[in-house]
């Protein structure tokens, strides 16, 4: 099941941790994940009979992964009030808060690019919000520049606390060949605690992209994701929500576009564990060219989890022949006292619209452009933060032109 | 008795059994089903080299091929263990007559064959007891007007010997290959007794053809193969039931069910089974719909210790058409994995899938659909729809649809519900006079509705009357 990577060992990790001066305990974590590695299956990948509709371990990770040529440049913007730091400025400075918190929503022996990822990981954020602090907006922006880059970012917010964290990821310098990413994110929900984490990859087409995002949530507490996919190659992105406190809430948003022969496999997945918890899925993309959209999307509601409420709603559009869309809205249910519900659709630009349109003198191109604009719509209104609103806007406004 | 009875218990059931008894030792060490095993039961059926071939190789095929253990979510099939697959086999060949005697059936199938109100000679059949020899349909009602006009309808056992030609061209060749699935290459290997209907051209049978429980020679109904084919504008409703629980001391069903939709033909393939409940129900059913011809399946799965059955059919021809109409019905200990799955390969399909379940007492059901738009297939357009109503906190429920869409230019869509069963719905009939029990029954009568109407009334009837049986005591 898995590869064997020559160009890592105990050795390569031991120095990595070496250089940043880490604490025994992370060099320790480290060091079990690499040992699991070859026990680890690759992230679960929907299949049929017969088929498989990523391969992941088909990659050729030994020729990408680089583990002492990670370079990046990073942007920290943030209120006052809040601790956003480095993640090696954070061990040093927090390091009990880091300790506790670390590995504690993903499980680094989740898959073999968890292990990886957590063996491997040189650079990343520690955001701390404090009690009742209302932090507003945070941004980090990565730019990578090796030929791999492991990032690992660690949200705790405590009671009734609230913040708005949108990262990005982007490539700078052009690299010949093929190279790699990969991002976890873990976020603990404290109790009553409000977080809005907003993703945008925008990685350049010779990337391979592995994120997974995953949450915890406590009582009364709310954690909404959104997730915007417009670049790389091939793109494995998670985004997971714990409900495990009482009335917890999560919303999660994706939104992707891709063109040319681009790759996305995107899962969202919320437990209920709890009760009158409830959850809103919203993702809506648009493929062209050849290339190939995966979606997953699982609601599963727990034994114990007591009048649940669970949505979830997937669109994608489809603008090319060549173009692929494979979809799969799962319900997995436990608990009778449940109101969910799942609906995926896939279509093409609705022609009684373009219709209507050309017939008021709206030349066909653009028409089409903004009924595909358009179709973003329902995505866009669920995005609260309006940085991230306008850039997907400008993206797909991009792409649209770049249309023959 | 019939002599064919006679014929039964002489030859049959105890030099047979011999027969194989010394062969066993002969062979012991062998695992799972063997050469040996398929050569008895084609000879036995005086079966033409072609068949036995095919036979053979089903068996290759079913060796070679693993367990599927990999789905998500699915059924534990630990229990099935093939290599006692034979084992059971002989077992039941030996007692093939079924059961001598009307008070040797288990308490619960004579409880529900009472209370469905079936006469006491039908129970009898239904129940395998005098159990006739080469599977002469138990209850069929073909009449003469129809085998005029060149339908046939026959068991396949007989359908092998006489129209050869036919079975050799159309059985398990293009529509369910043994190389399909695991269970798919077993039926090859071990297939046995199953309908035989034949639609020719501009032929339309206007009255249901029926076939209902019966047992053949080999004691292995659960192994039956159906063959249909409607030729060019022909149409005919075909309905096997098993609308009464099956007797059976087998642990394992693996059916096979090929229908060929030639062009402009119409075909419905209605069923309500309720198998005991320690059968592990694993077949494979699927449906070629060429230019216009129009599949319609309607499917009741009730009973079973563990069901994996997605009917499928693959939209060939332009302009075909597919509608799924399924309900499962989950008590407790049991796991209904059923779905359906269509292929739409040619431009204009269309297709929709309405699907009901019902879990309670621990029961678990799950829908795992499959909707695959090939490039090419323009205009398509499906609907899924998935219902689940659920009784209590023991019983779990899943969907997991898979939309594969290859072609740009369609219209996909899939919605699912869960939900528990209505409180107000019940309060409200409760203020009208209803007890609790006949409330929340009538209520799952309604939600199973859209099944019910689509069936001839006394199988619709038999379902309502089932599902009432299935929920007795468990409410209130």
């Amino acid at each position: 099941m898995s590869v064997q990577l020559e160009t890592i060992s105990e050795e390569t990790v031991r120095q990595l941790s070496e250089e940043r001066d880490e604490p025994e305990w992370l060099l320790e974590q480290r060091l079990d994940a690499l040992e699991a590695l070859d026990d680890l299956p690759f992230p679960d990948v929907i299949q049929t009979p017969g088929r498989k509709w990523t391969d992941l371990a088909d990659l050729d990770y030994e020729s990408m992964v680089d583990p002492f040529s990670q370079t990046e440049e990073k942007e920290w913007e943030a209120d006052e009030g809040i601790d956003v730091l480095p993640f090696h400025e954070a061990v040093e400075a927090e390091e009990s808060l880091v300790r506790d918190a670390f590995g504690s929503v993903v499980d680094p022996e989740t898959n073999y690019l968890t292990a990886l990822s957590t063996a491997l990981f040189t650079t990343g954020t520690v955001i701390y919000v404090p009690e009742g602090v209302d932090a507003e907006d945070v941004t980090i922006r990565t730019t990578m520049n090796g030929r791999s880059l492991f990032n690992y970012t660690l949200v705790v917010t405590e009671k009734s606390s609230s913040v708005t964290i949108l990262e990005r990821q982007e490539t700078g310098e052009d690299l010949d060949g093929s190279r790699y990413y990969s991002g976890l994110t873990e976020i603990v929900g404290g109790e009553n605690a409000y977080v809005q984490y907003g993703s945008l990859q925008d990685l350049d087409q010779t990337t391979y992209n592995y994120q997974l995002k995953e949450a915890e949530v406590d009582t009364y507490g709310t954690v909404d994701f959104i997730d915007v996919n417009i670049g790389s190659r091939l793109t494995k992105a998670s985004v997971e929500t714990h409900l495990n406190g009482d009335s917890s809430e999560t919303k999660m948003v994706g939104a992707f576009y891709g063109h040319d022969d681009q790759h996305f496999d995107i899962d969202a997945r919320v437990w209920h564990n709890a009760e009158h918890t409830t959850a809103d899925l919203v993702t809506r993309g648009v493929i062209d060219d050849r290339a190939r959209s995966v979606y997953e999307g699982v609601q599963n509601v727990g034994r114990e989890a007591w009048d649940t409420s669970s949505y979830q709603r997937e669109n994608t559009l489809m603008l090319s022949d060549e173009s692929e869309a494979d979809a799969s809205p799962k319900l997995i249910i436990n608990n009778h006292d449940t109101e969910a519900s799942h609906s995926a659709t896939v279509g093409q630009v609705d022609q009684q619209d373009l219709f209507y349109m050309t017939s008021r003198g709206v030349n066909e191109r653009l028409a089409k452009n903004m009924l595909v604009e358009g179709f973003y719509v329902p995505v866009l209104e669920e995005i609260e933060v309006e940085e991230l609103r306008e850039e997907l806007t400008e993206r797909v406004r991009e792409r649209l032109r770049q249309r023959e | 008795m019939s002599s064919d009875q006679d014929h039964l218990k002489e030859t049959d059931t105890e030099a047979r059994f011999e027969f194989k008894k010394e062969e066993a030792s002969a062979f012991k060490s062998e695992k799972g089903l063997t050469e040996e095993t398929i050569r008895v039961i084609s000879e036995d059926k005086d079966e033409p080299e072609w068949m036995l071939e095919r036979r053979l190789r089903a068996l290759r095929q079913f060796q070679e091929m693993p367990m599927p253990t990999d789905w998500p979510g699915q059924p534990d099939l630990s229990e099935v263990d093939i290599d006692e697959i034979v084992p059971y086999i002989r077992p039941d060949i030996d007692t093939r007559g079924g059961v001598d005697d009307w008070e040797d059936l288990p308490e619960d199938i004579k409880d529900t064959f009472d209370k469905l109100g079936i006469p006491e000679a039908e129970k009898n059949a239904l129940s395998g007891v005098g159990a006739q020899y080469e599977s002469e349909i138990v209850y069929q009602n073909m009449q003469e007007r129809w085998e005029e006009k060149g339908v046939i309808f026959m068991d396949m056992d007989r359908a092998v010997q006489e129209h050869p030609e036919i079975v050799k061209e159309h059985f398990m060749t293009k529509c369910v290959p043994p190389s399909d699935n695991k269970f798919a290459a077993l039926h090859g290997a071990i297939w046995s007794g199953g309908s035989f209907v034949y639609v020719p051209e501009d032929t339309t049978v206007n009255m249901p053809v029926q076939a209902y429980f019966r047992m053949n020679s080999e004691g292995m109904g659960q192994f039956e193969h159906t063959l249909i084919i409607a030729e060019e504008n022909s149409e005919v409703h075909y309905i096997e039931g098993c609308s009464a629980p099956k007797y059976s001391s087998f642990n394992l069903h693996s059916g096979g069910v090929e229908v060929f939709v030639n062009e402009g033909a119409h075909v419905q393939y209605s069923t309500v089974q309720n198998w005991s409940k320690n059968t592990y129900n694993l077949n494979t059913k699927r449906a070629i719909a060429e230019k216009d011809a129009t599949m319609e399946w309607v499917s009741g799965s009730m009973g079973s210790k563990a069901t994996m059955l997605y009917p499928s059919t693959i939209l060939k021809g332009p302009g075909a058409t597919d509608n799924h109409i399924t309900i499962a019905f989950a008590g407790e200990g049991q796991d209904i994995d059923t779905g359906a799955k269509v292929y739409h390969n040619a431009p204009n399909t269309k297709s929709t899938i309405e699907s009901k379940s019902i879990a309670k007492d621990g029961g678990r059901t799950n829908y795992r659909g499959l909707v695959h738009i090939s490039d090419g297939a323009e205009n398509s357009s499906t609907s899924v729809e998935c219902d689940a109503l659920m009784f209590d906190n023991e019983s779990t429920s899943d969907t997991m649809p898979y939309m594969e869409i290859e072609e740009s230019k369609v219209d996909v869509a899939h919605e699912a519900t869960v939900g528990k069963i209505g409180d107000e719905d019940v309060f409200y009939l409760q203020s009208r006079g209803l007890d609790d029990d006949d409330a929340k029954q009538m209520i799952v009568a309604g939600f199973i509705e859209p099944i019910t109407e689509e069936l001839p009334i006394e199988y619709a009837v038999e379902l309502n009357r089932l599902i009432e049986l299935e929920m007795e005591g468990s409410l209130g």
